[in-house]
């Protein structure tokens, strides 16, 4: 569409922005897989909308305050990026403003304490895990608390598991077939420390020593996300500092997330010196069941175990993995080629759980609809398993399948193919 | 007689807050509204109001207030208040529609008819009974467990309503075989510019074939009974390339005059293609002047292969290779890919002028070659794609107004237009003439003809309050006789 976006003076991210909504011919494609539109039916909760609104506030013709509501509303989960026949690139355009807008926001003492707090709490696993463990003693006590208290001990497991420590290297095992490096990621060591020791296990498994580089932290998507530039560039160079993208085969996250926020190191430090660092860091980086898929499709994948009985298995395609980075076919891939699963489709799969990073935090009804919606659709495919490769879909399915009476258990799609080789399923 | 209707919603109840303008609105018009309806179903603020004046090819004026009315009462509440204040009413669907149609051209109220989805489905009558603002696939959605479907198939199924594919007409790829949105219409409701309810059939004077195509400007339709049909039990589906897009219009002629009739027959050159390619990697053929895809389709599967044939005969005949889509998926995708053409042009510029005429199918070859060569001298990317089974064609120019000066373009679109009507074609074919085939009417129609169309207008619409600036062109000296 046309627009004036004063390009020269907004910058690197300006071009950024400007390029995403010169892409839209707002055609309203991107209107039924929308989310946010599904529930509240009026254009400003759409992302065509949405894109006319950052156009506006970007060009100063209309106040941010006025637009920040429905930015606010948006998920970031990337449906309309898959429904988008204009290619919009509608997730670096949101990303990049919300970095922009960020200091022009007027927010309450108490918001902006929220967010901090946020922030502080995330990234850091063992902060996380003792706020966790604290919260937990909190739990019975939710009902009493405010919403914003409340939604957090609601996503909160029953028992929140001991932290594990995590090897810098996990040899291979068998015939060596290469290098990689893990991302471990944040809140997930703290809530679902098996994540990372059954990808561990896995990789191993498939001759793949993997390393877990000193020096990384955060990915960054958290900040990023939440308009919080500084703090992102800091976590994205520290990151592009601890992985040599030479040293190893791939750069692996089992966080549909934090790939997202990986693969998105180019366009975050786009016009600055160290874009060309970034982009050969992105080049390698791959989701856990990407790279497991590739050696699915070269013969080269440890066969697995059969399952003791026929095992249905419900796939949750996690947005940031599905709409963010374009990857379904693989773990469903990978999922069929344990002998006796069958693998079902979600209805209304493309529609996000809710969770979508800090988002059940920072808009608990909408959030809490669509989880309630998302376990009803889970569960309508009577399944045995659930499966899903990210933490926040994680979570937030289990904790709604569980509040509508379900006990299937849920894991993450490498936890299974773990399960599978010891012949657990 | 007992009957449970099927209810749906595209949406649903939701709890969550719905939005809301805060504090007082700014204007006399807003705030009666919200006095009358409740804050929830009045948009007041500047980010609201902007976010209510585009449809999916051009940006028109912020309107003073917009209403998400939930039931005909509240539509009708509406345009009593903005007829007190005097200013015109803009109806509103998905506005994904292509000639400006939902495009407000002067300030005013605009109505939007986003939250009214009532669907019911009557399988006994083969009808569906739905509101305005019902999204056109999930008709269809709702009607296949009873067997049935709801053939309009505009390439924006997904996203359009019922209530904007009435108030255009729209067609689809099933046009060629099923005909367009008005052969399915039983009966409408329409709210009339003074706020009356008017429930019409199509008996006596086909009032409600007059407001169907009328793009808002004879009355605000809220309501339809659509004619459902049972699918056909077989559909088979090829892809054929050719050189260049004559080639492609001589295999459809040809196939045609050999007895084919073909559900879909749809082209698009290779602009389009390649803009699809982009979006969906489905391996379509870039090198290819012109693409033609077309499904067959019946109850018998030895009539519907048999057609196939023909058609495959008929566009090797004319120069093409033939591909015939394996299975059910790969069909899909081609399909999702021929849906995907006129926003996918996206990537080739940020603007267009798109056109949607009408010409003889016996005439089609020289046409798409005219064009064509228009397209070359002018030195704008011009693409086509189409219903060419129809004849209804769908030239784009595609332009950045940052780089091409609008004037060129609407000076092509002009020569554009004025190729179909020198052939004996029309303007319109599905989109509508709105803002955008505005200017053309006086070449397309005679100035009787457009009286007539006056006088229409005044009848229903005396005070131009409803979607004015559309269709017809301003008065000038128009003078037609009165008999």
């Amino acid at each position: 569409m046309q627009h004036d976006i004063p390009v020269p003076a907004l910058g690197p991210q300006g071009e950024v922005m400007a390029h995403a909504v010169d892409a839209c011919v707002h055609c309203g494609f991107c209107l039924p897989a929308c989310p946010t539109y599904a529930l509240l039916g009026d254009e400003m909760d759409s992302p065509r909308g949405r894109i006319v609104l950052m156009k506006e506030v970007l060009e100063g013709t209309l106040s941010l305050a006025d637009a920040a509501p429905h930015l606010d509303r948006c998920l970031g989960c990337q449906a309309c990026v898959t429904a988008c026949p204009s290619g919009v690139p509608y997730g670096e355009l949101i990303t990049s403003f919300r970095g922009w807008s960020e200091p022009g926001r007027e927010r309450s003492p108490l918001d902006r304490a929220k967010r901090a707090g946020i922030l502080k709490i995330l990234p850091a696993p063992k902060v996380f895990s003792v706020a966790a463990r604290v919260g937990q003693y909190a739990k019975p006590f939710a009902p009493l608390l405010p919403a914003a208290l409340r939604a957090p001990l609601d996503l909160l497991p029953e028992r929140v598991p001991a932290m594990r420590p995590q090897p810098p290297v996990t040899p291979a095992r068998g015939k060596r077939r290469g290098r990689v490096a893990f991302l471990a990621g944040c809140a997930q060591q703290a809530l679902t420390p098996n994540f990372n020791a059954a990808t561990l296990r896995v990789l191993a498994r498939n001759g793949f020593e993997v390393v877990i580089p000193e020096g990384q932290g955060c990915c960054g998507a958290a900040a990023l996300h939440t308009g919080a530039r500084d703090e992102a560039l800091r976590l994205v160079r520290q990151n592009l500092a601890a992985f040599n993208p030479d040293d190893y085969d791939a750069i692996l996250s089992n966080a549909a997330g934090c790939g997202a926020g990986l693969k998105e190191y180019p366009v975050v430090l786009h016009g600055l010196p160290d874009e060309v660092q970034a982009r050969a860091f992105a080049a390698k980086v791959q989701d856990i069941s990407e790279f497991l898929a590739g050696l699915l499709h070269a013969g080269e994948l440890e066969p697995f175990l059969p399952t003791s009985r026929p095992l249905t298995v419900t796939y949750h395609d996690a947005c940031h993995l599905a709409h963010a980075q374009g990857v379904r076919a693989a773990p469903r891939e990978l999922l069929r080629a344990i002998p006796g699963v069958t693998v079902v489709e979600v209805p209304e799969g493309d529609l996000c759980c809710g969770s979508a990073g800090t988002y059940n935090l920072e808009q608990p009804e909408l959030a809490n609809e669509l989880g309630v919606r998302k376990a009803r659709n889970i569960l309508s495919t009577t399944p045995d398993l659930i499966a899903s490769g990210n933490i926040g879909c994680h979570t937030q399915v289990g904790s709604h399948t569980r509040r509508q009476g379900s006990r299937v258990p849920v894991l993450h799609t490498v936890e299974v193919l773990d399960l599978a080789y010891r012949g657990e399923l | 007689m007992s009957f449970s209707p099927r209810k749906t919603a595209f949406t649903p109840g939701s709890r969550a807050p719905k939005p809301r303008s805060g504090g007082t609105p700014d204007n006399p018009l807003a705030a009666e509204l919200t006095r009358v309806l409740g804050p929830t179903k009045v948009l007041s603020t500047l980010s609201e109001r902007r976010n209510y004046r585009y449809d999916a090819i051009q940006f028109g004026e912020t309107p003073l207030a917009v209403v998400l009315p939930e039931s005909t009462a509240d539509v009708v509440m509406a345009v009593r208040a903005a007829r007190a204040a005097g200013v015109p009413i803009v109806g509103r669907g998905a506005a994904s529609g292509l000639s400006g149609g939902a495009v407000p051209m002067q300030t005013g109220l605009v109505l939007s008819f986003t939250r009214m989805t009532r669907l019911e489905v009557f399988p006994e009558w083969r009808e569906a009974r739905a509101q305005a603002g019902v999204v056109t696939l999930s008709v269809t959605e709702a009607a296949r467990p009873h067997g049935l479907i709801y053939p309009p198939d505009p390439a924006s199924f997904r996203t359009s309503t019922i209530g904007g594919n009435l108030g255009e007409n729209a067609g689809g790829p099933l046009c060629f075989k099923y005909g367009v949105t008005g052969d399915y219409v039983r009966g409408l409701q329409f709210v009339d510019a003074d706020g009356e309810v008017h429930d019409l059939t199509r008996d006596a004077y086909d009032l409600a074939g007059l407001l169907i195509g009328s793009e808002g400007t004879l009355g605000l339709i809220t309501e339809a009974t659509l004619r459902l049909s049972p699918p056909p039990k077989y559909t088979r589906t090829l892809l054929a390339s050719f050189a260049e897009v004559g080639e492609c219009a001589e295999a459809v002629s040809r196939a045609i005059a050999a007895g084919a009739v073909p559900a879909k027959l749809e082209f698009m050159d290779q602009a389009c293609t390649n803009a699809v390619e982009d979006y969906l990697a489905l391996g379509l053929p870039r090198d290819a002047g012109a693409v033609l895809l077309v499904d067959t389709d019946g109850d018998d599967l030895d009539t519907v292969e048999e057609e196939r044939t023909l058609v495959e005969a008929a566009c090797r005949e004319a120069g093409g290779t033939v591909r015939r889509a394996a299975t059910d998926a790969e069909a899909a995708a081609l399909w999702q890919a021929r849906r995907s053409v006129s926003p996918a042009l996206g990537r080739i510029r940020p603007q267009r002028m798109n056109e949607d005429i009408v010409v003889p199918r016996s005439v089609l070859p020289e046409v798409v070659r005219e064009i064509r060569t228009l397209g070359d001298a002018s030195g704008l990317p011009v693409v086509q794609f189409g219903h060419i089974g129809d004849g209804n064609l769908h030239p784009n120019i595609l332009y950045d107004p940052r780089r091409e000066s609008p004037e060129a373009v609407h000076a092509l679109a002009h020569a554009i237009a004025l190729v179909a009507l020198r052939h004996g074609g029309v303007l319109s074919g599905e989109h509508g003439i709105g803002t955008i085939k505005r200017p053309f009417m006086r070449e397309a129609l005679d100035s009787v003809t457009l009286g007539a169309l006056r006088d229409v207008k005044r009848a229903l619409d005396p005070a131009g309050r409803l979607n004015p600036g559309k269709i017809l062109p301003d008065e000038e000296r128009e003078t037609h006789a009165h008999p």
